[in-house]
């Protein structure tokens, strides 16, 4: 990406730098507190918004590191957000564990998880990878399901709100806060992460795996790596999927939710630090609005159609999407927005 | 004794149902190597259609049937020309991830057009169960598995034989060298579609008249990527070889340790076929250079 007009550097420290100007600088800082503030300004029924996109966000992100980095396409995330999502309502509820060390063990949980259905990653890829994470997704979901001694079946389990040295997140702003913390945090670790060594190993491996391998990457545990870290992110959104439900069941984490993820991130734009966060923001708001406000109008207006038509068009809208953007735009919105930066940069000299 | 051949004969003609939606994901797969995830959507929505002719404008079954094979041909040309032509020569992540688009695009299709989510075909075939040997066995399922071998043999004979299926064997072998020898590639893919979509409103129809129609088709298409694994996915011979493994193994896993399982073994058999044999029973092992 070309830089700003007249920007030099100096020095590798500026060079690697993710924020490079001034303007950078302040824009940064003005969003931050403007993300930060945003719970004093916000109506109140669109809290829940909010706090399910900060989590979708971190599930997104760790899906983006490994399929949108390392290539490897999972269509199981929510079976291993429902990994996370379990363990840590286990954690707290039963043998009373403080919530970060939870969090922590819900997110390794799933990682370990994702990596024993990355293995097979070693000898297939492409679809075959697909449908072994499509099998993981519904073992995992059928062990959740059938395990009714602990995971108590279709009842669910509750799940108190968390709380960290006895500070407790009980109330939506409160959450809010918690959510995008972790976010934000994820958010930088997988920058940085795909700038440094692992990162690049990941980008070779997505655009030729075998050719990464002559290069002396070590193709597998840089897979198992990727697998790894993507469910640990997804563990981390289940165990505060968790706590901020207040109550799980098997029913919350389907396959159709999967591929929800990857169409966001696939909206967003694959392999770009923006494009989950654009990805999930825009398409988690628009199918709010349009369940919420839109759906009812439509069923009002069009009474000619029979009753209940109106659930499909999320779904239907959706699917479209995911269509629209592969077929026009495969790089996302990301690529979008980078385009028009650069074109910004260049006036009146873009072409 | 009779339990067990009951078992096995049930579990045989289920596995054959599979096999038959699994020689759709075949067909596509050899003449354009693309993995069609959008399996079981194809089969909800044709069985929608035929719902609609049958039951709700009441036409004969034979104008039904046509008018559903009909519907099964336009809307493999639209998928195929709509959706896939424009992705010709993209990474094999898009080619997967716009057949999910796909199946979410068909499926909230289906609840607009159908919400009530529930339906019922009339039979299609004698209700009375009969006797072979010492087992009851329901008539239609092995109608459904004769109509699957049926099926196959007229798909194997067309790809060995007629100009087309050669035609498509060879623009999944090298797509280059067979432009080059003027075989209209994007008829080949057109036509693979809309083979798959028929065979797929067949085996909605075979089906949805055995049960009925609900999501729960949908997951059996997941459940026929059991098969597609098993047996290989280039494989014809290789589905219908597989799909009564699976279905076997399905109702005595269930029978042995309660029916639940029943729902899971496809996939674990899916994960175990993976780490052991990748390519399948009768799949070709791919060997890749840079």
């Amino acid at each position: 990406m070309s830089l700003p007009c007249g920007i030099r550097n100096f020095s590798y420290h500026t060079d690697i730098a993710i924020i490079r100007t001034k303007t950078q600088w302040v824009l940064f800082i003005l969003f931050m507190l403007a993300l930060f503030v945003l719970p004093l300004y916000l109506p109140r029924s669109w809290f829940d918004t909010v706090n399910s996109i900060g989590i979708l966000l971190i599930a997104v992100v760790g899906l983006n590191i490994l399929m949108g980095y390392c290539g490897q396409l999972s269509l199981g995330h929510a079976g291993f957000m429902a990994v996370g999502a379990f363990t840590s309502a286990l954690l707290t509820g039963n043998l009373h564990m403080p919530f970060l060390l939870a969090l922590i063990i819900s997110g390794l949980s799933a990682g370990i998880i994702g990596l024993i259905f990355g293995i097979p990653s070693l000898r297939v890829k492409g679809f075959y990878l697909a449908i072994v994470t499509i099998a993981a997704q519904f073992i995992i979901i059928w062990i959740l399901q059938n395990w009714t001694d602990i995971t108590h079946g279709s009842n669910g389990l509750d799940v108190l709100p968390a709380s960290i040295f006895n500070w407790q997140f009980d109330s939506e702003i409160k959450q809010f806060y918690l959510i995008f913390t972790i976010a934000v945090i994820s958010i930088l670790f997988a920058t940085n992460l795909a700038r440094s060594r692992i990162g690049r190993a990941f980008i070779a491996i997505r655009d030729n795996d075998l050719a990464a391998e002559v290069m002396g990457i070590n193709v597998f545990s840089y897979k198992l790596l990727a697998f790894f870290l993507g469910c640990f992110l997804a563990g981390i959104a289940g165990s505060l999927y968790s706590q901020y439900r207040g109550h799980i069941t098997y029913e919350d984490f389907t396959f159709q939710q999967s591929i929800l993820y990857i169409g966001m991130l696939i909206i967003g734009g694959l392999g770009s630090s923006l494009g989950p966060i654009l990805g999930t923001v825009i398409i988690e708001t628009l199918q709010k609005s349009l369940t919420n406000t839109v759906a009812p109008w439509l069923e009002h207006t069009m009474t000619f159609m029979p009753t209940g038509f109106s659930s499909g068009l999320n779904l239907m809208l959706f699917g479209l999407a995911i269509i629209l953007i592969l077929i026009f735009e495969p790089r996302g919105l990301a690529h979008l927005w980078a385009l028009f930066k650069s074109s910004y940069r260049m006036w009146p000299f873009s072409y | 004794m009779d339990i067990l051949i009951q078992n096995i004969i049930t579990g045989v003609a289920t596995g054959m149902v599979y096999a038959l939606i699994a020689l759709g994901f075949a067909l596509i797969w050899k003449s354009s190597r693309v993995a069609n995830l959008a399996l079981g959507q194809l089969v909800l929505i044709s069985s929608w259609f035929t719902y609609s002719m049958l039951v709700q404008f009441k036409f004969p079954f034979w104008l039904g049937m046509i008018l559903t094979i009909a519907f099964a041909i336009l809307l493999g040309w639209l998928i195929e020309r709509l959706a896939l032509r424009p992705l010709i020569g993209q990474p094999i992540l898009s080619l997967i991830a716009i057949t999910l688009g796909l199946a979410y695009f068909l499926e909230g299709f289906t609840a607009f057009i159908w919400p009530q989510g529930q339906g019922n075909l009339p039979k299609v075939f004698p209700q009375t169960s009969i006797q072979i040997g010492p087992a009851m066995i329901q008539q239609e399922l092995l109608w459904a598995a004769v109509i699957s071998l049926i099926l196959f043999i007229l798909l194997s004979v067309f790809f060995k034989y007629h100009r087309m299926g050669i035609a498509m064997r060879a623009t999944a072998d090298d797509q280059l060298a067979v432009q080059a020898c003027a075989v209209p590639v994007n008829r080949v893919f057109s036509m693979s579609w809309i083979f798959a979509c028929v065979v797929a409103a067949i085996g909605g129809v075979l089906i949805s008249s055995i049960a009925a129609i609900n999501y729960g088709l949908v997951e059996t298409g997941f459940k026929s990527f059991s098969v597609v694994i098993l047996g290989g996915m280039e494989s014809f011979l290789g589905c219908i070889v597989a799909g009564p493994i699976i279905g076997l193994c399905e109702t005595f896993g269930g029978s042995q340790f309660g029916s639940s399982i029943k729902e899971v073994i496809p996939f674990i058999i899916i994960v175990i076929v993976i780490m052991i044999k990748p390519f399948g029973l009768f799949g070709e092992e791919r060997i890749e250079r840079i």
